[in-house]
């Protein structure tokens, strides 16, 4: 649906993207994180055809945004950031010229109107001046302006930022819902975000794919594997009690005087650690989880510096 | 068409919603009316024509143009709407002819209000009706020349403010370099240049009862030119 080659953008001078490669299939809910001024907006414009690559081609439900952006304008519809909005309209003007626009006329006009309107819970603020509205229902003005069309494709530009958190959840529910039956591509910096919404995520940073695969691919990867830092208070680690590890897990490095670092073979959890240092007559001094989360991976990810650094980084 | 109607339709909203639609007329009326009743003296000078009415006309665009064109572009992108106005299916031409129509249309309605002015003095005295015919055509033709140059500097500038005093200087120069030739004597190739550009010269004949295809083709090609260069502009920004 989605089919990103080697995109390339410069400001002037400025890298914004570099060689930026992906493909989005239908039905799909894809999140783009990465730290601000990482390039998450600039591919989303340039997917929108409101900025044209400086190299590479973005294909969207078949055509070229370069070549043909009226047809990709058509099948997409977009959220940008900070849901900008025409202040000096009311609500229901502002819906009627994008209806207008999208050519939307007679009975599938009406009810398209209503749908959003019901969907995006604006019924009661249809007649307000839109610079009279609370920021939640400026976001809510902006999804129904983007849905209104019911478009195949959905481009967000990180839709809960400056949001309470009630909102967020609210906004996350209807992107779900708008997910079962569309192409979804959000951006967002917030790592729950993706976690709570998305089937797959690219990392980026500093304009190039960090990372990318399905949120638990991610996860998995970045989550590794449980690992504890356990000190032993009483008794040593005999050849005995190393053998007995087997099957609970394995020490990640050679026990440095008390403290050894193991971790958990699939399904294990800290309770069998304490089952064997009983069984092998160690005394559990401390017994410390020490875990991959998501925001370690990312800050190790999209830290300053480079990839070598950035993985020494990871605790 | 459809197209560029929904544009002009949400413009006109625009301007109708935000006081500059009401300002810009009231001041116009107002401002033409004095001019020709209390500071040209029309009852007094006793001659049947509105030269002088038409005549401030130019001038008082000079304010009154970019006021309308300033915000068209400049605060779309100051705002951030430009991302949805040009991420909706429009062509970049749609855009700009929907904006210029959006303006043009005010500014013709202005016009259209002025009407009362020649209706209640024409039975006073032997008035041409070719005329003020001629004079209504060569200041809506100026009209729609300064509408496209006021919506290019727009789509230039950075913030309204700019576009504002960008637009309000190049009408002033454009209208006013004429009057180069009523000071100083030039060699006759560099006053006729100065000549050709100047909008004045131009809707001056028209304000004579003269409709000269020189000065026609001279406002139509001012026109075109400035909004070709604001599709160019539009296009020019998604490859910057």
């Amino acid at each position: 649906m989605i089919e990103a080659t080697a995109l390339m953008k410069y400001y002037g001078q400025v890298r914004a993207v570099h060689d930026v490669s992906f493909s989005v299939d239908k039905g799909e809910i894809v999140g783009l994180l990465g730290p601000n001024g990482a390039g998450k907006t600039t591919i989303l414009k340039i997917l929108t055809g409101y900025h044209y690559p400086t190299a590479g081609v973005a294909m969207v439900n078949g055509y070229d945004v370069s070549a043909n952006p009226v047809a990709v304008k058509s099948c997409i519809g977009y959220l940008p950031e900070n849901a900008p909005l025409y202040d000096d309209l009311t609500v229901r003007e502002y819906l009627d010229f994008i209806a207008d626009a999208r050519k939307l006329t007679g009975h599938d006009r009406v009810n398209a109107i209503t749908r959003v309107l019901k969907l995006c819970g604006l019924e009661t603020q249809i007649d307000r001046p839109i610079d009279q509205l609370s920021k939640g229902f400026r976001q809510r003005v902006g999804l129904a302006q983007a849905i209104l069309h019911d478009p195949d494709i959905l481009i967000l530009d990180e839709p809960t930022t400056g949001l309470d958190p009630n909102q967020i959840q609210e906004i996350r529910r209807l992107i779900r819902t708008l997910g079962s039956d569309k192409t979804v591509i959000l951006s967002t910096h917030i790592l729950q975000e993706v976690e709570a919404m998305c089937d797959r995520v690219l990392i980026l940073n500093d304009g190039e794919i960090a990372a990318s695969g399905t949120t638990e691919e991610i996860g998995r990867e970045l989550k590794g594997e449980k690992v504890f830092t356990v000190r032993i208070a009483g008794g040593s680690l005999s050849d005995g009690a190393r053998q007995a590890l087997e099957g609970v897990g394995h020490l990640v490095t050679e026990p440095i005087g008390p403290k050894l670092r193991i971790a958990l073979a699939e399904g294990r959890g800290g309770e069998d650690l304490f089952r064997w240092a009983v069984d092998n007559g160690l005394i559990i001094g401390a017994l410390i989880p020490e875990r991959y989360s998501l925001e370690d991976i990312f800050t190790s990810l999209t830290a300053a510096g480079t990839t070598g650094a950035a993985e020494e980084a990871l605790p | 068409m459809t197209a560029i109607l929904s544009i002009v339709r949400k413009e006109m909203r625009s301007y109708f919603n935000s006081p500059i639609a009401y300002i810009v007329i009231v001041f116009f009326l107002v401002f033409t009316a004095v001019w020709l009743f209390y500071v040209a003296q029309f009852v007094a000078q006793d001659i049947a024509s509105l030269r002088a009415y038409f005549g401030i006309m130019p001038i008082v665009f000079i304010g009154l143009i970019p006021a309308l064109t300033m915000r068209s572009w400049a605060e779309e992108s100051k705002l951030g709407t430009d991302e949805i106005l040009l991420t909706l299916p429009y062509r970049e031409s749609e855009l700009v002819l929907g904006k210029f129509f959006g303006a043009y249309g005010l500014l013709l309605l202005v016009l259209l209000l002025t009407v009362f002015v020649p209706f209640s003095v024409t039975p006073l005295g032997n008035f041409e009706r070719g005329e003020i015919f001629g004079e209504y055509l060569g200041i809506a033709l100026l009209g729609a020349a300064g509408t496209a140059i006021g919506l290019f500097v727009s789509s230039i500038a950075r913030n309204q403010i700019s576009a504002f005093i960008l637009s309000a200087v190049g009408l002033l120069f454009l209208t006013l370099v004429g009057q180069v030739n009523a000071i100083i004597d030039l060699p006759t190739w560099l006053a006729s240049l100065i000549n050709y550009v100047s909008l004045q010269y131009h809707v001056g004949s028209f304000i004579r009862g003269v409709i000269d295809t020189r000065d026609l083709v001279y406002f139509l090609v001012i026109t075109v030119l400035f909004l070709y260069l604001n599709v160019k502009t539009l296009v020019f920004r998604k490859w910057s």
